[in-house]
């Protein structure tokens, strides 16, 4: 199999192989400087002294953070947006799991349509969702807005984030261990709570951080569903729209660093329990 | 692949070896909350905007139960939004083909030529800015591109330029930039999935045999990682049916794509307009998924976390 690198794969069997290779290399690596070029702007914009960010830097300060420290507006953003958020991962993480343990152990006919179903809101833009919630709440039920709304639109995606994440987890998981704990005595609750929910676990969690950081990141659905409240990327937007300031970069770096971090501890909670995983029959 | 295998130490106890209604309808009672949230939160929405599509605004901007396809036909008859429709068509292609021409000699040198350890801390990096605030990456575009940006500063500063240029932004070239930005990990992902199950020996097998490189290319590794190919296409083509923002911050007056007319409608409160055209979007998503569901592998791309 194709796993490191041996002689016989890297040997040149042309004399242009070494040309190709250091030619795809050049490009591989300004394609990784195209994918952080922003992000490092944004960072060093947000250190900038002067107030209209931009090159030749002037000098740095971390007065845009203590401004955005102080500002009452990013305040009530940000207690909105973690409330949407935590209260978003919950549910999706619990009906998504369920979901997913219905899709891995049904009929295989019924998996499929219901795979099909939750996969939709990954794929359907996120506009068409927004957009029909938007309606839905508004002029068929007539309801308000609020952050209930945004809750509501955010779980429709993040749930399905849950499923495929717990369903590829519980694809992978060895039922015979199940069998074991049924044959030395078990109940089928005793099983679940101390052989299964143990051994997926680190999906559950990686779904629950995922779901985190998609809402709190979210703005298509959010745009169309919150009433009169903001959320920290509807307080970026709006800043944006008035005109760049350096306070909002100040405040795009500290999410970056708050959604990776989440991120990381995430994808590290996901690897650390592949060793789990059912070895491959033969 | 399937968890259930046959043979003697695989096989259920027999408690589970014959399941009853009963037993098969309590396996499916989990599904139950999941359905209820997408059936109210997703398919029903979708269903009214779909009814809505067919009624009509009133002069006081109110939607009246009038059934008729007047939204539609002026899809087709006002110029403005075929144009519209086609020219995101062609966006959406163009990107699509950008990404595919970068995410394709990526991954072929991260997987063909990068050691093991290596390949998951560049993979990993190119997923970070996936999972980072969309909003923030098109915002910082704007910040880089913009009149006052970074890239106007520097040009004026090393003095190639004296005015700042607005050649690459608020237009499409700006929107065709960003969008290449936004959506290149799903491509590098879906085809990074694919290409990692790929033996490369069969590439110098073919060309010992007689092939030239791009013979041995074209039918022998791209045959191989034609799921991952379409994945690629379909992660990267849909979302620009639904792109709005990215026209809105970057594309100027001449950037927008269908979303920004669907959600210009809405703006305006022309209801049953904005749910047609949406409607459009909705079905021809729904058309690609269809047509490629057996070759699309959502798992390759999102369950990479």
């Amino acid at each position: 199999m194709a796993r490191g690198i041996s002689a016989l794969e890297t040997m040149p069997v042309s004399p242009y192989a070494r040309l190709t290779r250091a030619i795809l290399g050049v490009l591989a690596g300004a394609i990784l400087i195209f994918l952080y070029l922003p992000i490092v702007f944004l960072i060093l914009f947000s250190f900038e002294k002067s107030d209209s960010p931009g090159f030749p830097i002037t000098g740095l300060t971390t007065h845009w953070y203590e401004a955005m420290l102080a500002d009452s507006g990013i305040h009530t953003a940000l207690l909105n947006s973690v409330e949407v958020a935590l209260v978003t991962a919950f549910l999706a993480t619990v009906i998504g799991t369920m979901a997913a343990f219905a899709l891995v152990r049904g009929r295989t006919r019924f998996a499929g349509t219901g795979r099909l179903l939750f996969t939709l809101p990954i794929m359907i833009p996120g506009v068409l969702i927004g957009i029909g919630l938007l309606i839905f709440v508004r002029r068929a039920l007539d309801l308000k807005l609020g952050l209930h709304t945004v809750v509501a639109g955010h779980l429709v995606f993040t749930t399905s984030f849950v499923v495929l994440i717990v369903a590829a987890r519980l694809q992978g998981f060895d039922r015979r261990l199940e069998w074991a704990a049924a044959d030395l005595g078990a109940s089928s609750r005793q099983t679940l709570r101390y052989i299964v929910l143990p051994l997926i676990a680190p999906a559950i969690i990686a779904g629950a951080l995922l779901s985190v950081t998609l809402s709190i990141d979210e703005f298509v659905i959010t745009f169309f569903t919150i009433g009169p409240q903001l959320t920290l990327p509807l307080y970026i937007y709006t800043q944006i729209k008035f005109g760049v300031t350096p306070e909002v970069n100040a405040l795009a770096t500290v999410i970056l660093v708050v959604t990776l971090s989440v991120f990381a501890i995430g994808s590290l909670v996901l690897s650390s329990g592949r060793r789990f995983r059912r070895r491959e029959a033969g | 692949m399937t968890s259930e295998t046959a043979g003697g130490a695989d096989q259920a106890p027999l408690a589970g070896s014959a399941p009853g209604v009963r037993a098969r309808l309590g396996r499916a009672v989990p599904f139950v909350p999941g359905f209820l949230m997408l059936a109210f939160l997703f398919l029903i929405p979708m269903a009214i905007m779909f009814v809505f599509s067919l009624w009509r605004t009133n002069s006081d901007f109110n939607v009246v139960a009038d059934w008729n396809l007047n939204n539609y036909a002026r899809f087709f008859n006002q110029p403005v939004y075929l144009r519209t429709f086609a020219k995101t068509l062609v966006m959406g292609t163009a990107v699509t083909a950008a990404g595919l021409a970068l995410a394709l000699p990526f991954n072929y040198f991260l997987v063909r030529y990068v050691s093991r350890g290596l390949q998951r801390a560049v993979l990993l990096a190119v997923i970070v800015p996936f999972w980072t605030s969309y909003l923030l990456r098109v915002y910082a575009w704007q910040a880089i591109l913009g009149e006052t940006g970074a890239l106007n500063q520097f040009l004026m500063g090393i003095g190639l330029i004296k005015e700042p240029t607005t050649l690459l932004v608020y237009n499409d070239t700006g929107v065709f930039i960003v969008l290449i930005y936004v959506y290149f990990p799903f491509a590098a992902l879906a085809l990074y999935a694919a290409l990692e199950k790929f033996d490369f020996t069969q590439l110098n097998a073919a060309q010992d045999l007689g092939a030239r490189p791009d013979q041995a290319f074209r039918y022998i590794l791209v045959p191989q990682i034609r799921t991952g190919i379409i994945t690629a296409c379909i992660f990267v083509f849909i979302p620009i049916l639904g792109e709005f923002l990215t026209p809105t911050l970057v594309g100027g007056a001449e950037g927008n794509l269908i979303a920004n007319l669907v959600v210009n409608f809405f703006r305006q409160s022309q209801i049953p307009e904005g749910s047609a055209l949406a409607i459009v979007i909705a079905a021809f998503v729904t058309i690609v998924l269809i047509i490629f569901r057996r070759s699309l592998r959502v798992e390759d791309v999102v369950t990479r976390g």
